[in-house]
Formats: C-alpha cells, sequence, structure tokens
C-alpha cells in the first residue's frame, strides 16, 4: 500500500530524510513519533508525492511518487496538515466538502451524495460559515472533506495539534473507524498516549533516519530506543518499566490496579 | 527562507556602510541609470552592480535576480521591438511590422535600465537590516516612527506571506488541486480561490502583531528616541565620492 | 497581584457571555495554571489580566478587575503594559523584528530606557532564558523552541512583575515544551515573577504549577492545589479535561481501598504511589 524503498531527501547538501525504508500493508494503523526536526513532517510529505526523494522511492497504491502527479495521487491518498486553515478555502462547509470532491469524483450525483453522508455522519449544518467555527471544529471540516473522498491511504501531520481533548478523541475516533474499514493510516505524532491507544505499529524516526519499527507495545517498552530518540514513553508503560519484571506488558491503568491488586493479596 | 529580499550577514565594507548611505547609493544608481540614455553607461552601472555584490557575498542572489528579471525583460523587449516604428526597418515581419533600428536601440536601452536600476534596490535590501531601515528613516530622515514600523513590517511580512502561501499550495495539491499543472491559466484560475484562506490567516496574524506590539509599549514611544545611533565613517564618504561619480559620468556622456 | 470581583464580560458582537461570574485571587510570587476546553473562556481571561479586554476587545464589562493596584477598566493600556508581559500562541505574529536583539531593543525603545539600561537588561534577559547565542541571530533562522524563547526574552527584558501566557508550547514538541516550563519555572522561582499560563498539555501542567484553575463555559470550575484539583477525574472529563493515566490508577486504587495518599500527576509520583501500596515490590 505504502512503500518507501532506500528514501533520502534534503535541501542542497543537508539530509532531512537518510534512506529510509519501510513498507505498509492495507489496513496498518501507524504511528511516526520523534522530536521536533527529527524529520516526520517531511516522510509524511514524501509520502504522497508533496515532496520527491532525492534518491530510492516512495510508492503508494500503486503509484511511484516520482512520476504521478501530486494531483493524481491525492484521489487515493487523504492528508490532513496540522493548520486546517491552509485547507479550508469555501464560504460554506458543504461548498468545502464538494470543492475536495470536485478533484476526485467525475460523477456529480456521486459528489452530492457523499457529501450528505459526511455531512450527516459528522453532524455538520452545510450551511454554516467554516470560518466562524472554533479550531478543533474547523480541523473536523478539513478531515471530513478528506474522509468524502474515500481515500485509501491516510496521512496525518499532528491532526491534534493545538485541541483540546474532547475534540482530539473526536478526530481521532473518526480517523480510528476509517482504519478499521480498511484504510491504511500514517500519523505524525507527539501524544504518546494517542499513540499508545490508537496506533498498532510505531515508527521511531531521529535525525533523518529510521531507528526504530515495530508493534506499538515492543517500541514503547524499548526504554534505550525511546531515549535515543529523545522521547518519553507514555505513562502506565513508562510506569511498569519503572517498576520492572512482574509489571511487563501492562499499559491501561485497569490492568496495572489489577496487578497491583493482585500482588497486594498474594 | 530563500527569499530575494532577507537579509544576508555578513562583515563587507557594503554590510559596514551607513543605513543612509546605502539607501543613497542604492538611489543614485537607479536615477543613474535614467539620467544617462548611453547603451555603455548602463551597462556599466550593471557591471558595478555585479561587482558591489561580488564585494558583499551576494553575488549568487545578484545573478538569481538577474537571470529572473531577465526572462521578464526579454519579453518586454520583444513588445517594444514590435510597436515602435519610427526608423529605418531592419526587416519586415508578416503584417506588415517592421522592426526598426530606432526601436531595437530604444527598447535595448530600456530593458536595460530596468535591469540596472532594480538590482540595487534588491540588493540593498539584502545588505540591510530592517531595524537600520526604520532606525535611519526615523533618525536621519525625520519620517515619524509609526510609518518607518509599518514599511519594515510590511517589508518582513513578504517572505512570512510567501511561505503561507507556498504551505496552502501544497495543502491544496495534497486534496487533488492540480497546481502541478503545466498550464499557466489553468494555475491562475486555479489559485483564485485560494486568495481567502490567505487573507484570513494574513489579517489573523496582522491583528495578533498588532497587539502584541501595543502590549509592549508601541505607544509610548517617544520621538526618534532609539538605541542604535548611525554615525558617518570614512567608508561613507568612500561611498558617497563612488556616487558623485556615477552622476557626472552620466551627465557627461 | 490580581483581584477579579463578580466579572461578565460578553464580546461585541457576540450573544452569549465569554466570562461569567468570575472572582479570582492570585497573590505575587504564585505560579497558576489555567486550563478548560476550547471556547471555556481562558484565552478571555489572560485578555482581562493584560487589558486586551475591554481596550482593544470592547464588549458589555461588568464587575471589576484590578492588577498590581490598577483597574483595568480605568487604566491606560500603556500602565498595563509596563506591569504586564503576555505571550501568545502564535509563534510568528507576535514577532515584531527580523533579528533577535532588535526583538528585545523594541519594547525597550518604546519605553524610553536609557541606553546603559537597554545594554544591561537585554544582557539580563539572554542570560535569563538562556539564548545569549542567539542575539544577533536572524529570526527566520530559528527553530519554533527557539523562537518561543526570544518573545519571552522580549518580555522579560521588560521585567513584568505579572508575566501571561496564552498556550506559548501550543506549536512545541514535549522536549522543547519542557524547556519552556523549566525556564518559566526559573523566572518564578528566582525572580519571584508572578506566573500565569494557559496550557491544553494537562501533563505537563500538572508537573509545573502549584494551582490549577479549571474553566468552563465561561466560569471558573475547580481553582486549587493540582494533586486536589485532580481528585475530581469524572467531573473534568465531563468539562473535555482529560486527567493523567496515573491519576486514573490512582483513583482505581483509592476505589478498591487500597490506596489513601495524595492523587500522583506524574510517573515519579505514580512510582511512590505503587511502592508505598507494595512497600516488597
Amino acid at each position: 500500500m505504502l512503500k518507501f524503498d532506500h528514501v533520502s531527501f534534503g535541501y542542497g547538501k543537508e539530509k532531512i530524510i537518510n534512506d529510509i525504508s519501510f513498507q505498509m500493508d492495507k489496513g496498518e494503523f501507524a504511528a511516526v513519533i520523534g522530536e521536533n526536526g527529527a524529520g516526520k513532517t517531511t516522510l509524511a510529505k514524501l509520502c504522497n508525492g508533496l515532496l520527491k526523494p532525492d534518491k530510492g522511492s516512495v510508492t503508494v497504491n500503486g503509484l511511484d511518487t516520482r512520476t504521478a502527479r501530486t494531483s493524481k495521487i491525492a484521489r487515493s491518498v487523504g492528508f490532513l496538515f496540522q493548520n486546517p486553515d491552509r485547507q479550508i478555502c469555501q464560504k460554506t462547509i458543504r461548498e468545502e466538502i464538494l470543492f475536495g470532491l470536485e478533484f476526485t469524483v467525475e460523477n456529480a450525483a456521486e459528489r452530492e451524495t457523499r457529501c450528505e453522508a459526511v455531512l450527516e455522519e459528522f453532524g455538520f449544518d452545510g450551511s454554516h460559515d467554516p470560518f466562524s467555527k472554533s479550531r478543533g471544529e474547523r480541523q473536523r471540516i478539513a478531515l471530513a472533506s478528506l474522509l468524502a473522498c474515500e481515500p485509501e491511504v491516510l496521512i496525518l501531520d499532528e491532526p491534534t495539534t493545538g485541541l483540546d481533548w474532547r475534540e482530539c478523541m473526536q478526530i481521532m475516533a473518526l480517523v480510528q473507524k476509517r482504519s478499521e474499514a480498511g484504510a491504511t493510516v500514517l500519523m505524525v505524532c507527539h501524544d504518546m498516549e494517542l499513540v499508545q491507544d490508537f496506533a498498532k505499529r510505531v515508527l521511531v524516526v531521529s535525525e533523518g533516519r529510521l531507528l526504530g519499527d515495530g508493534p506499538m507495545e515492543t517500541i514503547m517498552t524499548d526504554q534505550p530506543l525511546l531515549e535515543k530518540a529523545s522521547v518519553s514513553s507514555a505513562q502506565i508503560p513508562a510506569l511498569a518499566m519503572r517498576l520492572g519484571g512482574a509489571f511487563g506488558g501492562i499499559f491501561t491503568p485497569e490492568d496495572m490496579a489489577l496487578a497491583i491488586e493482585r500482588r497486594c493479596a498474594g | 527562507m530563500n527569499g530575494f529580499l532577507d537579509y544576508v550577514p555578513g562583515t563587507s565594507a557594503l554590510h559596514r556602510l551607513n543605513p543612509l548611505t546605502k539607501l543613497v547609493l542604492s538611489l543614485v544608481l537607479c536615477v543613474c541609470c535614467f539620467l544617462s540614455g548611453n547603451h555603455f553607461y548602463v551597462l556599466g552601472v550593471i557591471a558595478l552592480n555585479l561587482l558591489l555584490a561580488l564585494s558583499a557575498g551576494i553575488i549568487r542572489r545578484a545573478l538569481r535576480i538577474l537571470s529572473a528579471l531577465l526572462k521578464f525583460s526579454i519579453l518586454l523587449f520583444v513588445v517594444q521591438v514590435l510597436f515602435i516604428r519610427d526608423g529605418a526597418a531592419l526587416f519586415v515581419l508578416p503584417f506588415h511590422i517592421a522592426v526598426t533600428d530606432k526601436g531595437v536601440l530604444f527598447s535595448l536601452l530600456f530593458v536595460m535600465r530596468l535591469l540596472a536600476a532594480t538590482m540595487p534596490l534588491a540588493m540593498m535590501l539584502s545588505v540591510m537590516q530592517m531595524s537600520e531601515l526604520s532606525g535611519v528613516l526615523v533618525e536621519k530622515l525625520r519620517i515619524p516612527y509609526k510609518y518607518a514600523f509599518g514599511l519594515t513590517t510590511a517589508i518582513r511580512f513578504i517572505p512570512i506571506f510567501m511561505a503561507e502561501a507556498s504551505d496552502i499550495m501544497m495543502a491544496q495539491t495534497a486534496r487533488g488541486v492540480e497546481f502541478d499543472t503545466r498550464n499557466f491559466f489553468k494555475k491562475i484560475k486555479l489559485l483564485l480561490p485560494l486568495c481567502v484562506p490567505l487573507l484570513i490567516s494574513s489579517v489573523k496574524r496582522v491583528d495578533r502583531g498588532a497587539i502584541s506590539a501595543e502590549l509592549r509599549g508601541f505607544n509610548c514611544r517617544k520621538r526618534g528616541y532609539s538605541y542604535h545611533q548611525y554615525k558617518m565613517k570614512w567608508i561613507d564618504l568612500g561611498a558617497g565620492l563612488l556616487c558623485a561619480a556615477a552622476v557626472c559620468l552620466a551627465v557627461i556622456v | 497581584m490580581i483581584c477579579i470581583k463578580d466579572l461578565y464580560f460578553q464580546y461585541k458582537d457576540s450573544d452569549r457571555f465569554a466570562l461569567s461570574d468570575i472572582s479570582l485571587q492570585i497573590e505575587e510570587g504564585e505560579f497558576v495554571g489555567i486550563i478548560g476546553s476550547s471556547g471555556s473562556g481562558k484565552t478571555t481571561l489572560t485578555h482581562v489580566l493584560n487589558g486586551v479586554v475591554p481596550h482593544y476587545y470592547g464588549g458589555d464589562f461588568y464587575g471589576s478587575a484590578v492588577i498590581g493596584g490598577l483597574d483595568t477598566v480605568t487604566a491606560a493600556p500603556t500602565q498595563l503594559a509596563q506591569m504586564t508581559g503576555s505571550v501568545f500562541q502564535d509563534i510568528d505574529g507576535q514577532m515584531v523584528a527580523s533579528v533577535v536583539e532588535d526583538e528585545l531593543l523594541f519594547g525597550l525603545e518604546n519605553f524610553g530606557l536609557p541606553r546603559a539600561e537597554i545594554e544591561k537588561r537585554i544582557e539580563d534577559a539572554l542570560e535569563t532564558v538562556g539564548i545569549r547565542e542567539l542575539r544577533y541571530r536572524s529570526i527566520f533562522s530559528l527553530s519554533g523552541g527557539q523562537k518561543q524563547k526570544v518573545a519571552i526574552a522580549a518580555i522579560v527584558a521588560l521585567r513584568p512583575r505579572l508575566l501571561i501566557l496564552d498556550e506559548p508550547t501550543g506549536e512545541l514538541d514535549p522536549k522543547s515544551s519542557r524547556m519552556i516550563f523549566d525556564m518559566l519555572l526559573k523566572l518564578n522561582r528566582e525572580y519571584g515573577m508572578t506566573v500565569v499560563i494557559v496550557e491544553q498539555k494537562i501533563m505537563l501542567l500538572c508537573e509545573y504549577v502549584k494551582r490549577l484553575l479549571v474553566m468552563d463555559r465561561g466560569s471558573v470550575l475547580f481553582d486549587g492545589e493540582v494533586h486536589e484539583v485532580l481528585r475530581n477525574a469524572d467531573e473534568l472529563r465531563r468539562v473535555g479535561v482529560n486527567v493523567p493515566r496515573v491519576t486514573t490508577l490512582a483513583d482505581i486504587l483509592r476505589g478498591r481501598g487500597l490506596y489513601r495518599g495524595p492523587q500522583p500527576a506524574s510517573v515519579d509520583e505514580a512510582e511512590r504511589m505503587v511502592r508505598e501500596v507494595l512497600p516488597h515490590a
């Protein structure tokens, strides 16, 4: 579905992405973690051809990003930016969603149906002005406009920045629903709690290199790897690592409480 | 940031000039191109521009500006040549359009002047910090601080604005808008709706910037009070002589 | 330092109160965090503190807000500006200069400080914030975290008694966010600056601030010591504020009668809690 084959990228001599290879299958949900400046956003932009690799190749949905136009790749690959205001450009929410569909769906009737379906799913009033909404709402409008196109691959670049917890959960629930329906999701994210809850797989990026790539449970409990990439684990796995031995493999407060209770009793 | 206008740090003679001298030098070079009608003189000014750029370590940027202007100039040149009917015909194109000797000479001078006069202004901004510009405008030219601040803020916003525009284009390309089309007119048509997000984000930014400035006492400012003072040095006298020479030469030839 | 009484505020073109029934007292030298869902009035409250409301954003203002002895409604905005310093989330939007030194100079020159004093203030502010080496750098070339430090240095140079920050780490990663908080803690402890900070990242807040205000629909829902406020997890979630996972763990243990101590917020505190429950682990 998405394949990086020895990809390098840089402006001038400076290498921002250095020889990264990985492959994602249909329906996978992966998170990209790493500190600012590690190359996460660049990695995301390489996925749909917004940036073209200097060396190596990126294939997404069977299209080679070096030769396919980004606007064509966009038909099957959705990209959600950190800042929804760069995406939204129409006067009403309905027009905004239709604007996105115009470039991806040929049939006008089909566009209308999809638009209505998405408005319904998100609970939007299509006649409202997107610019009068809060930041979290605008992010949901941007997401709605993407999901209406039914992308097979979703790239999310820090989608929850600047949102409060509730808005953040709304966005994630919508993304997870698509993931369960078979969409491939790659999400750049700082919030380790979100990574823990939603990602099945984690890619660790540091100084343009792929330091680690594995199941969420393995990466979250690999202290040396996380330290090397200057990130810290989510709270409960971090606590489990501190406590050591018997608490290995615990990720939720409920399981942790159960384990503590058992040891108290025994 | 790789704009044409942002400051390039350096310690060359050009960098060390008094900001006022920088301003005067670039304006004098501009004016001289129009004082003189001599092709070789204007060519000389272009060469002088490049030499100054070389001495200040901004030759690559100067050449980039030159090449960008050159494309535009060629277009202008062709249009001009086709429309000037004076003088002896060199050759005649279909539809009785004659290319005349006067037309060629005049058009050539016109575009050379354009090149020679635009470069010093762009280069001046490369070796002068915004604070120097506003400082000298207020201190030496007695322009009210508010206007000087407005001017420098506007110039400072250009690269930010351009970065924002390119981010918006990227975001729109990612949702299927065909900015990567080779069709120029199609691209222009697609660009229009994008003015909305750009305008909104800029207005918001300006509004926040204004509040931030107000909260830091923008209104308390006393006229002409600034930490830096810009004194004239010997090097400025040198630049002054260069200006005088350029003007004299322009008048003579 | 801050004394707000029965404050109600409604923006000009709005049909509801952005702030309602707020009474609040903050002493000199406190470090206070404000959290709440979007639209709960956090930003408006910071605007009351620095006088942006009602001087720049007008509307109906009832009640009183006194900052350092000045009534914000009757005092001139410039008087307030000398007492308070404000840092915003939009990093690029709040900058006025292209070079770090000029960014610091801006406020100092505006307030007309003598030249000798200006030099000293710049030196001190850069030193305090820990960005001495950035003095002559172009602001464009800096990272987000560095830029935000410059913004704070520019405020610190003015030596305000009250520092107001509205989501200053909104655009930063966890590591740079922590750097900013470390610095704020230093300003608070060593220089006695009163700090009021709006922040969405609850775990970070809990680690640094002593007192936490939770806002909901324009009012203050909770106001108290951080660990005490965290005892109300259900109520907090209801108003759209998440609690740290270790707090949830503590609540479960408490519910089963295994733990009675203070509410943990960080992994360190949670470790202490577990070791208390399981002395032999």
